[in-house]
């Protein structure tokens, strides 16, 4: 039965996915519709794509959205001309005829002006609410991509091998997994950005320094490992007993030569499917870290460090949190339309599901 | 948010004691009628106190009750301003005899005295109480172990008691022997830590169930981090310290300031907690429909960048005295949302011996002079120096640091900030490897003495770790005047006011520090409470003792 | 069956102690976060902090250090740095809330979740289920503090019908406390439901194309009683055992940031708070509480399925 949890009766350890209709079945329902792997089912799915025109707005949407992030430079050097870290504590502005303060004196930042400076106000310290939203966003979605690479490579990586060897290397995987995936991914996280952002992170010679966007990019796609990994394993684990596999080995190709050229392709629709949600997520969760401060650290800004700043001012100021939050919802509402139309036109009946 | 000590142990958070303003309020009672006696009261708190044990608590919320439940030999007069800096006998007949050589205190301990739990006080719960302080661990208790002859190693574990207090419970007589004379000592001697409980009371934190004290109130009900109760102690009489009026105080920790604001403008809280920042949104409401009973009142907290005089580009003085001259003090007090009063000196306005010269490098309410600051970095040949400007990640601190980076940038410097962690941020900017070049610091006084401050600029005072010396200042004019200066009894302060002014002035030419003003704090009651005969105390904030229900 | 029970508690005490031993780690690599330097004041001398080391341990090898937390953890006596008060006393303080938040949201996310997934799959390709479709995708894109931000300005500011946050236990005011938590519920449901009606909608689906709803059908039953009775009672059993981890996960901190946004003094608030203070021992708590309870719901619903189904059983 399609809903019954069969991803339990791979191995005891597999917890969270025990509720979940059966990873594996992504995969198989994908065999059973294309039985033969190659070009075909991506270039059927892409015409499906092509007819999902709200999937299609939506990306489009999201598209935009880190196209003008990606401009934030230039939008503060030719529109508003100041940085995302310039002070305008005492500055003025004329609005309306009125000469006002950018920050009043008992502290209370000034709203939405419209103009090329102040577009969308100014925070407590002076500073262009549109500039920042742009430099934030391209924190935020470079976070988000970033960690969504991260994850995906890791996950396609230990999934697979524990999936195809089995055994003592699927042992350890798999528990290493669970030991990450029943860590609450919103603890572990800030856990780990609390510690890293105040001490930076040595991996061999790389040394990464506290404020790097590479620190939460790293944490957010290791947090979210077990979630991709989990299912890969799963598929790999029923891909393996497929004759193609046998035929493979009878011929003597070592196990590097199996995993790329013939298990790999078979796990591209998942991936595919995974990869929008997965940026989705890793954004959200971005921005929860730097909420709670443990993410992008200031005075660089980002969505979830512009509204955890704006918050205090909600009630004065309330474009402090609207503006950032806004685009974030609208952002993250566009990769998760258009990931779910990916996923339809790839492969209806898989479900997959990351928490934040 | 609220509160001075979220996280964990810094400056602010420790025991912030303030000065209220000269011109407020006033001591004497404006008239309205006033019931003298009983009634009940509720306190908002937007920080919970860390402990309410005595021999624990360490931040303001904390001194606030304790101060009044847990009185020791001395104790501060119950009165606004100045006048509160005070010293008064507590538990003590007197003020201490002190030898001429400044080493020997002595006192005795008033006769007849309860607990709360009806137990005798005796003058060896004295040296009970300190070393029960000691092995809590209570945040200040490098004042024992520094000053006390003996304490040191009975903290280290050497020694069984403090071999530098001797008492004799027959007499009530308590002699104390200090390893160098220090003038602050009595002010020492009046903190709630050194207040009695009972010998035999157990060695570890009871904030959750606080210990006997002698005192115009006692502490019950507590449910830690959500609230306690303040009861009237019928018993309780020391000539010169109130009987307190309000029959019962409930204090609740309320951590959102616009709720805790709200309910005190609707009058269903009756006091606002003074350690938190009245939320701007209701700020002209309160000044408005309130105003009768809301003051700001500045505290004896200075905030200022410090320098550090021993790495470039702050050891020469000209880059030291670029930044007090560009430094746009108002813009400081906008970030704080006006809740900062614009200065100079290090010593803050109520203290004694903050000086009365004008600054020296412009008046801090006026503008700033950039020409003349970035003249200063040219002539300096220290533009373009990269800085790394530390700051912590409260509000607004963090805003402080951005906008002092960016002066910095103006004046021609390469600067970023580096924002780390409240409660890590004392620990690592004290840490001799991390040597800041500059940073947010400020600090607020343990006791009214000028002496507390100068321990930040004291020479002798640089330690590799929990430095407080930011600045690195070791300047042999500042360690003469400190030699002589620091054994003069407090009670004799105003005796020495001048030479403290002098230091501070030269202080602030010398450009050490940029400073640039003290806190300001809410006075802030429902119509319940008499406004005017409510004492806003410099050292403990609200004198709850002083309390008294409008008629 | 035994063996299989046996096992998964084997596996999950396995998980519980990398967990502490990870937590324990992570705060060990922060600089200058020595906990010794925190408890004591601002003033204290190098010698007052080595004390202070002396006392609490810290001067301790980093091993000897976890085993005598954990040993306190266990016995109950473990206690925090900063306030130094008992642990598990302020966890079992901050439960009610937490608990009361995670009932009522689960609840309305149950119930929202299952009614607009039956909806979506009812009108399968039609105008409103492409509408719901995106509106659950907004739910699942919208940060619970951007949610808990518009509700708190909007309802509790503008038109001030409910409390600015706060919490208030159900024994001292049961009128107040469901006031207070309206919000909270609404705003940390947000998320389920989008995920829920989703996950419904295409296990009815799925459902639907069953041979054994084809022979309801072919039985001549009704519509809605194939419906109720077959389809939708085969498609929630996943939506069931998804509510208990999603629970699980919402009681073991997973409210952290609903809490702090509402100012609800519950574990997960305890949680960012010991965070940010870098008070170890909280932190550690909450953690393994967490997983405990994350771990716990899953291995029964695992044992609970083997139990159901003895193919698990002999597979495992």
């Amino acid at each position: 039965m399609a809903t019954q949890p069969t991803g339990t009766s791979q191995d005891q350890g597999d917890l969270r996915l025990a509720g979940e209709p059966a990873p594996e079945l992504a995969g198989e329902s994908i065999e059973e519709a294309q039985p033969t792997a190659g070009v075909g089912p991506y270039r059927l799915a892409l015409r499906r794509l092509r007819r999902n025109h709200v999937a299609l707005a939506f990306g489009i949407i999201f598209l935009l959205v880190l196209a003008v992030s990606a401009a934030a430079p230039l939008y503060a050097h030719y529109i508003a001309h100041t940085g995302p870290n310039d002070n305008h504590v005492t500055d003025t502005v004329t609005v309306g005829g009125h000469v006002e303060n950018v920050v009043s004196t008992t502290g209370i930042p000034i709203g939405p002006t419209w103009h090329s400076r102040f577009f969308f106000g100014a925070d407590q310290n002076g500073r262009d609410i549109a500039v920042r939203l742009l430099y934030g966003g391209r924190a935020s979605l470079e976070i988000g991509l970033l960690a969504a690479v991260i994850t995906t490579v890791l996950a396609t990586i230990v999934g697979t091998a524990a999936g195809y060897f089995r055994g003592l290397v699927d042992g350890i995987l798999a528990r290493l997994m669970d030991l990450i995936w029943a860590y609450p991914p919103v603890l572990l996280g800030i856990a780990l950005g609390t510690s890293l952002a105040l001490g930076g992170l040595k991996l061999g010679p790389l040394t990464i320094k506290g404020n790097s966007l590479l620190i939460p990019a790293l944490i957010i796609g290791f947090v979210y490992v077990p979630w991709v990994g989990k299912p890969i394993r799963g598929q790999v684990l029923s891909l393996r007993e497929r004759e193609f596999i046998d035929a493979a080995r009878t011929q003597g190709m070592g196990h590097g030569r199996i995993m790329t050229s013939e298990v790999l392709p078979n796990l591209g629709s998942t991936i595919v499917v995974f990869i929008p949600l997965i940026i989705a997520n890793a954004v959200l969760l971005e921005d929860a870290l730097s909420f709670l401060g443990a993410g992008v650290q200031p005075p660089n800004p980002s969505w979830g460090t512009m509204i955890s700043e704006g918050l205090q001012l909600l009630t004065s100021a309330p474009h402090l949190v609207l503006v950032p939050g806004l685009t974030l919802v609208l952002a993250v509402v566009g990769i998760n339309v258009f990931g779910d139309g990916v996923r339809d036109a790839l492969d209806p009946r898989a479900q997959v599901r990351i928490e934040h | 948010m609220s509160g001075r000590l979220r996280l964990g142990v810094s400056l602010t958070a420790a025991s912030a004691l303030i000065f209220a303003a000269c011109g407020g309020g006033g001591t004497t009672s404006s008239g309205t009628s006033a019931k003298t006696q009983g009634g009940t009261a509720t306190v908002n708190m937007g920080t919970a106190p860390d402990s309410l044990d005595p021999q624990s608590g360490y931040t303001t919320q904390a001194a606030e009750a304790d101060w009044l439940a847990y009185t020791g030999l001395l104790t501060y007069a119950h009165a606004n301003g100045q006048a509160g800096t005070q010293l008064i006998p507590g538990l003590a007949t007197a003020l201490p005899q002190i030898s001429s050589d400044g080493m020997t205190y002595t006192l005795t301990v008033r006769p007849g005295l309860t607990y709360t739990n009806g137990a005798p006080v005796k003058a060896s719960d004295f040296p009970y109480s300190l070393e029960r302080a000691m092995k809590i661990s209570w945040g200040g208790k490098s004042f024992f172990t520094d000053y006390i002859a003996g304490a040191a190693d009975y903290d280290s574990g050497k020694a069984q008691s403090i071999s530098g207090i001797t008492t004799d419970d027959a007499t009530g007589q308590v002699t104390i022997h200090l390893t160098k004379a220090y003038g602050a000592f009595d002010n020492i001697l009046a903190f709630p830590a050194a207040g009695f409980v009972p010998t035999g009371t157990p060695m570890n934190d009871l904030g959750n169930n606080p210990p006997p004290g002698v005192g115009s109130y006692s502490i019950t009900n507590v449910v830690p981090n959500q609230s306690f109760t303040m009861q009237r102690n019928t018993r309780f009489n020391i000539p010169g310290i109130p009987q307190g009026h309000l029959q019962t105080i409930n204090v609740h920790v309320q951590s959102n300031t616009l709720t805790e604001a709200q309910q005190v403008l609707n009058n269903q809280a009756d006091n606002f907690d003074a350690g938190d920042t009245v939320p701007p949104t209701l700020l002209s409401q309160i000044q408005s429909s309130a105003g009768g009973r809301f003051a700001k009142e500045t505290a004896a907290l200075t905030f200022y960048f410090f320098m550090n005089t021993t790495t470039k580009p702050f050891d020469n003085p000209l880059v030291r005295q670029a930044v007090n001259l560009a430094l746009d003090r108002r813009a400081l007090q906008r970030l704080a949302s006006g809740f900062i009063t614009p200065g100079c000196y290090f010593l803050p306005p109520q203290l004694p011996g903050h000086p009365t010269a004008p600054c020296p490098y412009g008046d801090p309410n006026g503008a700033p002079n950039l020409t003349k600051a970035k003249a200063l970095v040219q002539q300096s040949g220290l533009a373009g120096t990269p800085i790394t400007v530390w700051g912590q990640n409260r509000s607004p601190r963090q805003e402080y640091v951005t906008y002092y980076t960016s002066v910095l940038n103006q004046l021609g410097f390469n600067a970023t900030p580096k924002i780390i962690q409240s409660s890590l941020y004392f620990s690592t900017i004290g840490n001799a490897s991390t040597n800041p070049q500059t940073g947010f610091a400020d600090w607020s006084q343990d006791f009214p003495n000028p002496s507390d401050f100068y321990l930040l600029l004291d020479g002798t005072a640089i330690q590799p770790v929990k430095n407080q010396n930011f600045s690195m200042v070791n300047d042999p004019q500042i360690q003469s005047s400190l030699a002589k200066l620091y054994p003069v009894p407090a009670t004799q302060l105003s005796s020495v006011a001048s030479n403290w002014q002098q230091l501070d002035e030269y202080v602030a030419k010398q450009a050490y520090e940029a400073v640039y003003g003290y806190e300001q704090v809410p006075k802030f009651m429902s119509n319940r409470i008499n406004f005017s005969s409510a004492v806003f105390h410099p050292v403990y904030y609200n004198d709850w003792s002083s309390w008294q229900l409008n008629g | 069956m035994g063996r299989f029970a046996v096992r998964r508690v084997a596996s999950m005490l396995l998980v519980l102690f990398a967990i502490s031993i990870l937590t324990f780690l992570i705060f060990q690599k922060i600089p200058n976060g020595d906990p010794a330097l925190r408890i004591a004041g601002r003033t204290a001398s190098p010698e007052n902090i080595a004390s202070i080391r002396h006392t609490w341990g810290f001067d301790r090898p980093i091993w000897d250090q976890y085993v005598i937390t954990m040993q306190k953890v266990f016995t109950g006596s473990v206690i925090s740095y900063t306030q130094k008060i008992n642990v598990l006393d302020q966890i079992r303080r901050g439960l009610p809330a937490t608990v009361s938040l995670a009932v009522g949201a689960g609840l309305i996310w149950l119930f929202w979740g299952i009614v607009l997934g039956m909806v979506s799959a009812l009108k399968a390709g039609r105008f409103s289920d492409r509408a719901l479709a995106v509106l659950s995708l907004a739910g699942i894109s919208t940060p619970v503090f951007v949610v808990g931000a518009v509700l708190l300005y909007v309802l509790a500011f503008l038109i001030p019908i409910f409390p600015n946050g706060g919490y208030v236990p159900i024994t001292q005011d049961p009128f107040q406390w469901f006031v207070h938590l309206i919000l909270p519920w609404f705003a940390l449901s947000v998320l389920f439901i989008g995920f829920y009606s989703r996950v419904l909608r295409s296990n009815v689906l799925d459902t639907m194309g069953d041979d054994y709803v084809r022979t309801a059908r072919a039985k001549g039953l009704s519509e809605r009683r194939v419906l109720v009775r077959h389809v939708l009672r085969t498609s929630l059993i996943p939506i069931v055992s998804l509510w208990g981890l999603d629970f699980a996960a919402v009681i073991g901190g997973g409210s952290i940031i609903t809490e702090t946004v509402f100012n609800l003094q519950g574990v997960g608030q305890y949680a960012a708070q010991s965070i940010q203070a870098l008070d170890v021992p909280p932190v550690l708590v909450i953690v393994m509480f967490a997983a405990f309870v994350v771990v716990f719901v899953a291995a029964l619903i695992d044992i609970l399925y083997a139990y159901l189904d003895p193919r698990i059983r002999l597979s495992a």
